[in-house]
């Protein structure tokens, strides 16, 4: 008998689904029965569809939109246009939000920031005065300017992004990496989210953005928090020790398995053993944030700030003391890019917030040799806009959504080191072919040099061993994807 | 969760279907073949007009010049078998997604030499049966097919659990449960069925059901995620369930309450299904985007919640699984894209349309008695009384009010000059709304003339602290609402609004209750409210004092409660109807083609021609007895929630994408009685809870290979949801608090939730738990916010209420280990059990108690053991240890309290009883 239809004999099918996963997502494997005589654990790289380049993935995510104006899309040509009308040839009929569909003119609104040529492995990038940490490891990163959505609100946006629909409902993107990817190490989740703190806490996140939709809720992120339990209802109360607690298991297992004699249920089991998990947890997680083992060279590397709890360096460190034990899955989110008005003052504070974390992770991988198999993704719901919100002037300015092109970049984990992809007109409006002519990209067909979001994510779940085409989840009688029925993997940018 | 068959095909079933037909099942084995594989391209949205359709005889049989896909008079000959054995150029094509396996392109093979007829998709038949059937033994004839008999009956003290849970949510009460094992006639268990219907928890625990799948929830959903009121609609689905309003009506009241000719204030309430959908008041979004989103989420949760279909596809295209097509979708969608509400929310509590109505269910009642007492008190207005009221009616109505003007915000102790009053500013009622701080008022002012001395009905908005000041003196006015009595001539009235965190509308109303009798010089012909103050008014003529009194009184007390009425979103339709028109590819702004007229899905039955064009012709549609899906949709998922699975695998899809029932024959007996006992619920579940097949015991049976237990050769048997897990806990602790209704409570959560990713600006960016007993209701009344439930509601599966869920999925993982063990209100229900416990004498005797609670039995000798050992250890640990026991006993107690017992004896007991609310044995149905 074929050893999985034994397995479904003595389990229900869902409790065979989606846990005890060792290196490979059994949930969808079981979904992709073919594949599975071929998948081969070891020849995977722990890939489910062909050999991953990653094996884990990063995901900073800047909520609101970071302005690639300010920050990666150089654009020394708009001062000569400063405070003048901005081209309609430019705009090109793009629809634009309530927020400066009546504003009387849309002045051109160049960066107040210098940028410096940073060398890569290629033409090399132009990177803003306000990242002069994230400058320094240019040659590591993979600088996208053309990713670009349809959406230009934030609700819809992000949810878009995060779950490739605009409207709520469907499995967030770690969702589906965990039902891909599963579970490696027994004592700790295998889809973590944290959330970092910023002095703007503007625009929302919503728990779709780590649910799991229409998928089993194990597959939603648990949240890792800086404040109170890192994770919700870990410790024991006043009162209870360990070994009370483990007394109480003991009973309960007891219990347990009394009731399992009489029933059969296979769940009963299952249980079991995740009461013995969740045990364990309560010693891993507090060694896992119990920062007293990392050296002074840490800290000097994610700054002091690392040691105050749910910063963004923090979190940084986190995400590389998670990747150390196993976690595949882990996504940092950090507020306040909505920049309408005072965009230096807001965007400054958040360059302060992220800069130097985002560089000591990516070094910090890297000289512990885990860089090339750790893929990290920095990158926000949309861009902004070229024109200036509100009043313009030389030092202060503010910026509408723009969902035409924004700059993502992504390191490590099988993507081609220090190159950029895809390239802006001069105005960072519209995304051009290498000659400067305007391409008005589809996200039902893709154009070289662009990057829409089903892309990137269809590339993200490409560089895990994953198709983004056969990853599928049945519900409603159809075989849902991440990606929708878009998406293409930009091998252009692979290694 | 779902459970798809493409793996754990059961065999039992594959190999009774062979036996019993050697002939191939078109509707069970080919069109889901054909559906899923070919339809992509072949099926009801084919690219191209010429391009071959595999959806009906019509098509597949079309002469293509000189061949056929299906040639019925030479099937050997048929196109469709060459292509899908054509090595070269097979169909699918090489690099298609999905391919046909050996044993499906053997079945369609067989089935195109049997001569390839087609049968209309079973789902979308309607529902017949053979009267003579039940549920027993259409279950049971499949367990002979496969050789298997009933699973013998579960012990008495099972199933009064498993009933008790299945249909309140709640174990039985200790006494409920004694009674029933005493009684020993025949008819005690149906008894106790119907014990349990009849209590007002059955209705609580069944609203929870509808509620997933209509997505309620207590806030808008998307961006800020303000709050929302719309909680009286949650209130009224406990209600109709308790009062067993008949399906159908359940679904005409929600669907179209409001179209009723002379609409009842419940039938309002209801069409809050209507307005369920998310909504955004995101600045910068667009509103005709939103306009078109939101009633694409009407549309399709339509499709999911009722029809079972997914009606996503039709939104950009014609399904390409299911005779739907793109034009019918937005016929569909025309019936509620005319409704009043703006598309955009404002993030504003009462995001009109709204209905005023009583703040919870008791209020409810109480107010219903009034009206009750009110009408019984003006059957005694005498024809004589009548023409008196009437002569004197006619002379009120010359009255006349004017110069309404306002005051912009000013602090509350200032007293505004005669300048500050502007009519510029606009008029109650026109927008104004009041400061939406508690230390600001604005001032109202206008003039009134009356040419008797009359009483004029005055009602307002405003915070707590207003003053009502007439001709310079003030008014002692206890509410908002009030009769003014005015002598005859020129009156100047002022009213200090005071503000509130609410977003309140200025809203002013001066109204004379005898105008519609003067207009009418009816009596009768007026409603009961106007009659009523009409002889409560001191200056009516010839009423009996005792009428008189009686109706002052009554008018107060319901005036009380209508002062504190609360609003709920509604339905409602503009005069003149929005265009609907196709949407290209679901593109907001790109409209295409002729507007079109609301109308139904023709694949399903066309409705009545002289249905009316809007949302009541659509309720119709769906409740007549012709309409195939609806009955099956709402059986089954009846019977999943009594059985645990449905007979039908994908609730949410009966489409040809969905799951053939494992008994299509109970399928459709239940949905023709479910119509033809006048779609009763409590019958239907009557029926279900009574039959052989639910009393059998849930123990696995080795003997079969049935994991899903697809045969029904089990009683059921899950986890319970998270609500019932943490009211058994309530409920089992003393703690419960039995309030209905009402907004939504606040348990304790962790601080910061909210917080850590809420908008600043959102009024739902802190959470504050309530105190008091609101803490232990039940949670079904637990505030719900849709970006962010309640963490001990979300790790146990429940859905986000963002979206329809018809079926919670059933995780098990190590986080909710640690929520069931350490989560403050578990600490608190373990400490009031074991109070409770050691209230009762011996050891022995306390966890007979414990087990007879949480089990309805006492405990094994297993179960004794480790709740002995256990306690045991902890007292001993307890007493050796007063500082850890003094932490335990008193963790978030307020002081320190004197328990009537040992501090180390409740720590030791805490630590069993809450062990034992974590088990298997309390936290499971079976």
């Amino acid at each position: 008998m074929h050893p999985l239809r034994e397995l479904d004999l003595l389990q229900t099918r869902r409790h065979f689904f989606g846990r005890t996963a060792l290196g490979l997502g059994t949930a969808a494997l079981a979904h992709l029965l073919p594949d599975r005589a071929s998948a081969a654990r070891g020849s995977m790289n722990g890939g489910v569809h062909h050999p991953a380049k990653a094996k884990r993935v990063i995901y900073l995510f800047m909520s609101g939109g970071p302005s690639h104006h300010d920050l990666w899309d150089y654009k020394p040509r708009m001062r000569e246009m400063f405070g003048k009308n901005l081209p309609d040839h430019i705009r090109d009929g793009q629809r634009i939000t309530g927020m400066t569909a009546r504003q009387k003119t849309h002045p051109v609104c160049p960066s107040k920031y210098e940028f410096t040529r940073m060398d890569n492995n290629d033409r090399g990038v132009w990177v803003s005065e306000l990242l002069p940490h994230t400058a320094t490891v240019a040659k590591d990163l993979c600088v996208i300017h053309s990713t670009y959505t349809e959406a230009i609100n934030h609700d819809p946006a992000i949810t878009y992004i995060q779950t490739g629909s605009q409207v709520p409902g469907r499995p967030s993107l770690g969702a589906w990496l965990s039902y891909g990817l599963g579970r490696i190490n027994d004592n700790l989740p295998g889809y973590v989210v944290m959330h970092a703190a910023t002095k703007h806490p503007e625009q929302s996140l919503f728990n779709r953005l780590w649910g799991s939709g229409f998928m089993p809720s194990d597959h939603q992120g648990i949240l890792l928090r800086s404040h109170g339990d890192p994770v919700l209802y870990l410790s024991n109360p006043n009162g209870v020790s360990a070994s009370d607690r483990r007394a109480q298991l003991d009973a309960l297992k007891a219990i347990n398995q009394a009731q399992y004699d009489q029933f059969g249920d296979p769940e009963i089991l299952s249980r079991i053993k995740q009461h013995e998990m969740a045990y364990r947890m309560q010693t891993s997680v507090p060694e896992l944030m119990d920062l007293s083992g990392e050296s002074d060279t840490t800290f000097k590397l994610y700054g002091e700030e690392a040691r105050t709890p749910g910063s963004f360096a923090a979190c940084c460190l986190n995400a590389r003391r998670l990747a150390e034990r196993g976690v595949r899955n882990i996504q940092i989110f950090h507020r306040g890019w909505d920049a309408h008005g005072g965009l230096p003052r807001e965007h400054g504070n958040q360059c302060l917030d992220i800069d130097r974390g985002c560089a000591a992770l990516i070094k910090d991988l890297k000289q512990r040799g885990m860089l090339d198999e750790t893929l990290v993704v920095w990158g926000g719901e949309f861009g902004r806009t070229a024109y200036c919100q509100g009043k313009l002037t030389k030092q202060n300015y503010g910026r509408d959504h723009h969902p035409r092109c924004f700059t993502t970049w992504m390191a490590g984990g099988g993507v081609k080191p220090g190159i950029t992809y895809g390239q802006t007109d001069d105005y960072a409006y519209n995304i051009v072919d290498s000659d400067g002519n305007m391409i008005r990209p589809k996200k039902d067909k893709w154009t070289p040099g662009t990057m829409h979001i089903h892309d990137l994510n269809a590339t993200i779940l490409h560089l895990l061993g994953i198709d983004h085409k056969r990853l599928t989840y049945r519900y409603q009688g159809r075989d849902f994807r991440l990606t929708d029925v878009h998406g293409h993997v930009v091998h252009d940018i692979v290694a | 969760m779902r459970i798809r068959t493409s793996l754990t095909i059961c065999s039992l079933l594959a190999a009774l279907s062979e036996s019993l037909a050697d002939k191939v099942d078109f509707a069970r084995e080919i069109l889901p073949i054909l559906s899923d594989k070919c339809f992509v391209c072949h099926g009801p949205d084919t690219k191209k007009k010429s391009m071959l359709r595999l959806d009906s005889t019509e098509t597949a049989t079309v002469d293509r010049g000189g061949y056929r896909a299906i040639d019925p008079t030479t099937p050997q000959k048929s196109e469709l078998i060459q292509r899908i054995f054509d090595f070269n150029d097979p169909m699918p094509p090489k690099d298609a997604e999905k391919q046909l396996n050996g044993a499906e392109k053997a079945k369609l093979k067989q089935w195109v030499l049997e001569g390839g007829a087609y049968t209309k998709h079973w789902a979308f038949v309607p529902p017949t049966r053979k009267k003579a059937d039940n549920i027993d033994g259409l279950i049971e004839s499949q367990l002979k097919s496969a050789g298997i008999p009933f699973a013998e009956e579960a012990d008495r003290r099972i199933l009064a659990r498993r009933v008790a849970l299945i249909l309140t949510g709640l174990p039985p009460e200790p006494e409920q449960l004694k009674t029933f094992l005493a009684d020993k006639s025949s008819k005690a268990y149906a008894r106790f069925v119907d014990r349990m219907m009849s209590s007002p928890r059955f209705g609580e625990h069944q609203a929870r059901y509808w509620l997933d799948a209509v997505r309620y929830g207590d806030t808008h959903g998307l961006h800020l995620d303000n709050r929302r009121g719309i909680y009286p609609y949650r209130d009224w689905v406990v209600r109709a369930f308790n009062e067993n309003l008949p399906l159908d009506k359940f679904i005409e009241w929600q669907l179209a309450g409001d179209l009723h000719p002379d609409p009842s204030l419940e039938q309002l309430v209801a069409t809050g299904f209507v307005r369920m959908n998310p909504t955004t008041g995101e600045g910068g979004a667009i509103p005709e985007e939103f306009q078109a989103k939101n009633n694409f989420d009407r549309v399709e949760t339509l499709g999911t919640a009722l029809l079972g279909l997914s009606l996503t596809c039709a939104r950009c295209h014609t399904h390409k699984y299911d005779p739907i097509q793109q034009k019918e979708y937005y016929q569909l969608m025309a019936y509620f894209n005319s409704t009043a509400e703006p598309s955009m929310d404002g993030n504003a509590y009462r995001y009109g349309p709204t209905a005023k109505v009583p703040e919870h269910p008791a209020a409810w009642d109480e107010w219903e008695e009034l009206k009750q007492s009110r009408s019984e008190l003006l059957n005694q207005v005498k024809p004589e009384l009548q023409s008196k009221l009437i002569a004197r009616a006619k002379l009120t109505t010359s009255w006349k009010s004017s110069d309404w003007r306002l005051t912009k915000a000013v602090g509350l102790t200032a007293k505004p000059t005669d300048q500050a009053f502007k009519p510029g500013l606009g008029l109650p009622n026109a927008g104004e709304a009041l400061p939406r701080k508690s230390d600001q008022a604005r001032w109202f002012e206008c003039k009134i003339f009356t040419p008797i001395r009359q009483d004029l009905w005055l009602s307002f908005t405003s915070g707590p602290g207003f003053e009502v000041i007439l001709d310079g003196k003030p008014i002692e006015a206890a509410s908002r609402n009030l009769p003014l009595t005015l002598a005859s001539g020129d009156h100047t009235l002022r009213i200090k609004l005071i503000g509130t965190p609410d977003r309140l509308p200025v809203e002013v109303k001066l109204e004379n209750a005898w105008k519609s009798l003067a207009e009418s010089k009816a009596w009768p012909k007026n409603d009961d409210a106007d009659r009523l103050l009409i002889i409560a008014d001191p200056n009516a003529p010839s009423v009996p004092k005792k009428l008189a009194t009686r109706s002052q009184e009554i008018a107060s007390r319901i005036s009380t409660i209508e002062t504190e009425f609360t609003t709920t979103l509604v339905a409602k339709d503009l005069p003149t109807p929005r265009e609907t028109k196709i949407l290209e590819r679901g593109e907001y702004h790109l409209r295409i083609g002729d507007p079109l007229k609301p109308g139904v899905l023709a694949a399903l039955g066309l409705s009545d021609s002289d249905a009316p064009m809007n949302r009541l012709g659509l309720a119709r549609w769906l409740t007549d007895s012709n309409q195939p899906l609806v009955s099956r949709v709402l059986i089954n998922r009846i019977w999943q929630r009594v059985f645990g699975y449905g007979l039908v695998r994908t609730p949410e899809e009966f489409g040809r994408q969905g799951d053939f029932p494992t008994h299509p024959a109970l399928l459709d007996w239940l949905a023709v009685e479910l119509q033809q006992s006048g779609w009763n619920l409590k019958h239907m579940l009557r029926l279900m809870l009574n039959s052989r097949t639910f009393k059998q015991i849930s123990a696995t049976r080795r003997e079969i290979d049935d994991p899903e237990n697809r045969l029904f050769a089990r009683g059921p048997r899950q986890r319970l949801d998270a609500e019932v897990i943490r009211d058994i806990g309530l409920w089992a602790s003393d703690l419960l608090d039995p309030h209905m209704g009402g907004e939504g409570v606040k348990p304790y959560q962790p601080a910061g939730m909210w917080k850590a990713l809420t908008h600043p600006a959102s009024n739902t960016v802190n959470y504050k738990a309530d105190t008091g007993n609101r803490v232990y209701r039940r949670s079904l009344y637990v505030y719900w916010k849709r970006t962010s439930p309640h963490p001990m509601m979300t790790l146990f599966d429940a859905p986000s209420r963002e979206a329809s869920c018809v079926q919670r999925s059933q995780s098990n993982t190590p986080v909710q280990s640690l929520g069931l063990f350490n989560e403050r209100q578990r600490l608190e229900m373990a400490r009031a059990l074991a109070l409770k416990l050691l209230r009762i004498d011996g050891d022995q005797n306390r966890l007979d108690h414990l087990f007879n609670l949480l089990a309805c039995r006492e405990p094994n000798d297993a179960e004794r053991r480790a709740c002995k050992q256990l306690l045991e250890t902890m007292r001993k640990r307890y007493q050796a240890d007063p500082d850890a026991t003094q932490e335990y006993v008193f963790a978030n107690v307020d002081g320190k309290p004197g328990y009537p017992a040992r501090l180390d004896e409740i720590a030791a007991w805490s630590q069993v009883t809450g062990m034992v609310l974590a088990s298997d044995v309390a936290i499971l149905l079976y």
